[in-house]
């Protein structure tokens, strides 16, 4: 909308981006060795996704070399450091054994933080208190395998 | 540490629980068996079967299911073999499948790895056409293989899986050069069918339970089933005695991690035996319908190395797999 | 009236106390699990099978019932309240449902979604009673290439969650389809993007997708505004309940839902989210308000709604006639009926009309229930929304995950819920349509392997696109929706002219 006539950067980083996407679904396809017998092969499909990624790419560089791409607003990097890293935190608790229960609870304090949240304490309890009901519930009455960790094996 | 003491908790109360009976060795069992797929599967449902007799015959104190899902059991049998490396109480449940799906996505772990333990059950694969087919024997789909492979196509499951591979023997068998059968897969549940029965295919391939309720009911005709001539019966045709050398079966079987004691083996192998003959076991058997052809030990090790050596042959053949 | 008779009977059956329970405890069980992302209907009757093993057959095959039906609207409650699609069908509905929430009118797209949904359902079971013989003799004569053309028919009506800009739109729409690559291609078990991480071999889940980038992504977005915009929640701004104009736009749409839905859970490889999609840009284009559409739109959330009920009760012709399973729950009510020995398919009918119709009356009990237990609900579901934005957004980010970990506990799964989160963040921030992304996901791979497989049965010869009655028609729809658009604009110029 704002015809500025000045090239937007990141919008110049977005088209790159659709572009390494296509070079990327394009190197891959080359590695693809076996054909079907009959009809298209495995290769067709990402052939046509491909060359539409790169036309999706010019369109986008259009846009961001005329200045279409929408005005934003000043971007608060804390809040979403804090939420990846809950997340982050989460995915560690989980692949080494950390258990269910912390990690849901330190992702509930994370995410209230960067929501503005002062009280990290009171916030990891309901967490924990959060991620204990869910456990109890899914793997006592459903029976399906959660992740285990020193908390869960006193349950 | 804490699952130990966790263990030594649970084994006092055990006792408590149970005294003046007399515990085996066996009835100690707290064992893992893990279902290299998602809940609900065959694998998953002969991992809760196996638990249910476990226990409810006395023969493992507690069974613990686990789920690990993805590509045909390629990360369920990664975890075993790197993770529960000489764990003697860890199972894994596995099948025909997965000998395939192995080959099929280059893993970088092989059943060799793993210590087989048993065989539990077989399902024979069954060729059907629609009931308005001018096929009526295999006899007949053979010759029309032989003639064209092009022309026939086949309705089964996904590429490399165990209906694929019977295509491929069948065009084998016939004559026919297995690298151009017209093979479609489709994915799981009742596509396949849907598309035998609207006559979108030749014939259909699939595990003999899939078609049972439509043959019954006469919309298709039942051509053979991949089982031995002896094991022919006057409906359940074996396509052998057609005719058409075919053997196969979808099998379903348990293999442990790598580096157990032979104590440890003997151990699982025993409580597999004992869990077989069980009558729970047999009448989980009977209501879901699965064939018994429990091997077990060096007999059922070497079932399991013939079978990767012939699947690999077949999925070179038919070009799924790059020798 | 053989059928009237054997449903009144069926009925009878339903409503003893102890099959009433049951229903109960299946709609409370299946709303619980159809809350969580990523835990559907399909894995709970899983899990309940062991367990249901000991009860009789009737009742544990009616709790199943009420399981799948209650998890749609536990999936529609979480989509509308908390932008967060508990199955892949709710994902249309949170595109004008949460909008209504986040604009406190809550309470009138829950109502609508529960009654649109029991309506749906109603007209669907009905059609599930009466028309099932008839109309899977129809469902069995799509092949390949009539799935394909079904596609292209979907394919085109996306255009109407695009927004305004046709390059963004096909932007996500093609972000959709590469993502859609990743895996073992079905046809020939090649594995394609997969970069040599065996976890990818089994594709990018749908839901993983929608959640990331609909729950997380939204999470990341109000977090990083926070200091420009603090977003406001009224849980409740003018009435709680459907006002008159509401009922009035609501009332087509539930009924075009069903039609929609219906007839296409019927088909094999129909599915419930193709119904929503297509009910979405009928509503669209017959609404009276179009420019609500993308605000939100009572249309929007009253349709699909619709739609996905209808089609779960579609799914049920196949399973029941021909022991076609055709969705995950399906392939699990089916082995649910083969533990007890029983093989649904043709002979099932005249074998045990009793469970049968004692089945389809239990859909029709479960359906009243699930309204009669929603409806007075809805006043407090929308009071979620006045709890304390931080405790919100972080409960909506646990159940987000924990759903993902329930499904699948690994952690490739979670850093891919994370990454759709992020690409979900940046989409908004340079306002790209979201749900095309997730559109392409679930049409790309169908219509890429139904297309080859309908030339591998032709031996590569594109006609039998064309031969087939049904595949013409519908390609000639797709081909009519695409251009009319331009037509009628280009008529609508030369009019102005001339005046």
């Amino acid at each position: 909308m704002n015809a500025s006539h000045r090239p937007d950067v990141p919008g110049l980083v977005i088209s790159l981006i659709l572009f390494a996407f296509a070079g990327l679904i394009w190197w891959d396809t080359t590695n693809v060795q076996i054909a079907s017998a009959y009809g298209p092969g495995p290769t067709a499909m990402p052939y046509i996704v491909g060359a539409g990624m790169l036309l999706i790419a010019v369109g986008n560089l259009v846009l961001a070399l005329r200045g279409d791409f929408p005005a934003r607003d000043s971007l608060d990097w804390k809040p979403i450091l804090l939420i990846l890293g809950g997340m982050a935190v989460l995915i560690a608790l989980i692949s080494y054994g950390g258990g269910l229960i912390p990690a849901t609870g330190i992702l509930f304090a994370a995410v209230s933080a960067a929501f503005g949240r002062r009280a990290f304490v009171t916030d990891l309890i309901i967490g924990l208190v959060l991620g204990l009901l869910i456990y109890v519930l899914f793997s006592k009455l459903l029976a399906l395998s959660l992740p285990m960790g020193p908390i869960e094996r006193l349950i | 540490m804490s699952q130990y003491r966790k263990g030594l908790w649970r084994s006092a109360l055990a006792a408590a629980a149970v005294v003046g009976f007399v515990t085996t060795a066996a009835a100690q069992m707290e064992l893992k068996i893990m279902a290299p797929a998602a809940p609900g599967g065959g694998w998953d449902q002969t991992a809760r079967s196996m638990q249910q007799a476990l226990t409810q015959a006395g023969i493992a104190k507690s069974v613990q299911v686990t789920n690990v899902p993805g590509a045909g059991g390629s990360i369920g049998i990664a975890q075993l073999v790197n993770n529960a490396k000489g764990d003697g109480n860890q199972l894994m449940v596995m099948g025909y499948v997965m000998v395939g799906a192995l080959l099929t996505n280059n893993s970088p772990v092989t059943l060799d790895q793993t210590t087989p333990i048993a065989r539990l059950t077989a399902e024979y694969e069954a060729i059907v056409v629609p009931a308005n087919s001018p096929i009526k024997t295999a006899k007949e789909l053979a010759e029309a293989v032989k003639a064209d492979p092009a022309k026939v196509t086949w309705a089964g499951g996904s590429a490399g899986g165990v209906d694929h591979i019977a295509a491929a023997l069948f065009a084998k068998a016939a004559g026919a050069d297995p690298t151009k059968i017209n093979y479609i897969p489709f994915s799981g549940g009742g596509e396949a069918l849907a598309a035998i029965l609207g006559g979108k295919v030749t014939a259909g391939i699939s595990g003999y339970g899939e078609f049972e309720s439509q043959i019954k009911a006469g919309k298709l005709r039942l051509l053979g089933l991949t089982s031995p001539a002896d094991k022919a019966t006057p409906d359940k045709p074996s396509l052998t005695a057609e005719g058409v050398n075919l053997e196969i079966a979808n099998w379903r079987a348990v293999v442990a991690p790598p580096g157990l004691t032979d104590e440890e083996k003997k151990a699982l192998t025993d409580a597999m035996d004992r869990m077989a003959k069980s009558n729970e076991w047999q009448s989980i058997l009977k209501a879901k319908g699965w064939e018994d052809s429990y091997v077990s030990g060096d007999a059922f090790a070497k079932i399991l190395e013939q079978e990767q050596a012939r699947t690999k042959e077949v999925l070179t053949s038919v070009g799924l797999v790059k020798s | 009236m053989d059928a009237f008779l054997a449903l009144a009977n069926g009925l009878t059956i339903a409503l003893e106390p102890m099959n009433l329970l049951f229903a109960l405890i299946g709609v409370l069980l299946g709303t619980a699990v159809g809350v969580l992302p990523g835990i559907g209907p399909a894995l709970t009757v899983a899990l309940l099978l062991p367990i249901t093993f000991q009860l009789d057959p009737g009742g544990s095959i009616i709790m199943f019932a009420g399981i799948y039906y209650g998890g749609m609207y536990g999936g529609s409650t979480t989509s509308i309240l908390i932008n967060t699609p508990g199955e892949s069908a709710s994902m249309v509905t949170a595109l004008e449902g949460n909008k209504m929430a986040k604009a406190g009118r809550g309470g009138p797209a829950l109502a609508t979604a529960a009654i649109g949904s029991f309506v749906a359902g109603t007209i669907a079971t009905i059609g599930l009673a009466f028309l099932a013989p008839y109309l899977v003799d129809i469902a069995i004569q799509f092949g390949p290439e009539d799935y394909f053309a079904l596609m292209c028919v979907a394919f085109v009506t996306v255009s109407a969650t695009f927004g305004d800009s046709p390059i963004r739109g096909l932007t996500s729409l093609f972000i959709g389809l590469m993502l859609g690559l990743v895996g073992i291609d079905l046809l020939t078990g090649q594995a394609r993007m997969t970069f040599g991480v065996p976890e990818l071999l089994d594709g990018v889940e749908v839901t993983t997708l929608a959640v990331g980038l609909f729950a997380i992504g939204e999470a990341l977005y109000v977090a990083s505004r926070r200091h420009i915009q603090q977003e406001t929640l009224e849980p409740v701004r003018g009435s709680l309940w459907m006002t008159k104009q509401d009922w009035g736009r609501s009332w087509k749409a539930w009924i075009r839902g069903a039609l929609f839905g219906f007839p296409i859970g019927a088909l094999p490889a129909g599915g419930a989210e193709i119904p929503t999609f297509l009910s979405y840009s009928t509503e669209r284009r017959l609404s009276k308000h179009p420019e609500e559409f993308g605000t939100g739109a009572i249309e929007g959330v009253a349709g699909p709604e619709a739609a996905n009920n209808a089609a779960a009760a579609g799914t049920l012709v196949p399973l029941l006639t021909l022991g076609l399973p055709t969705s995950a729950t399906a392939a699990m009510m089916l082995a649910g009926f083969q533990q007890y020995g029983l093989n649904p398919g043709p002979l099932l009918f005249a074998e045990r009309p009793d469970l049968v119709w004692g089945l389809i009356a239990s859909l029709f009990i479960a359906n009243g229930m699930l309204l009669v237990l929603n409806l007075p609900l809805v006043g407090l579901w929308v009071r979620l929304l006045a709890i304390p934005q931080p405790w919100l957004y972080a409960g909506i980010l646990v159940f987000a995950t924990i759903g993902t970990i329930a499904a699948n506990p690994s952690p490739v799964e979670l850093m891919m819920l994370t990454a759709f989160g992020v690409l979900g963040f940046i989409m908004r921030r340079f306002d790209y349509p979201i749900a095309p992304v997730v559109v392409g996901l679930i049409l790309g791979p169908i219509a890429e392997s139904q297309l080859r497989r309908a030339l591998s049965i032709s031996l590569g010869d594109p006609m039998v696109l064309l031969q087939s009655p049904i595949s013409a028609t519908l390609l000639a729809i797709a081909l009519i929706a695409l251009v009319a658009p331009f037509v009628l604009k280009g008529l609508g110029r030369f009019r102005a002219t001339e005046d």
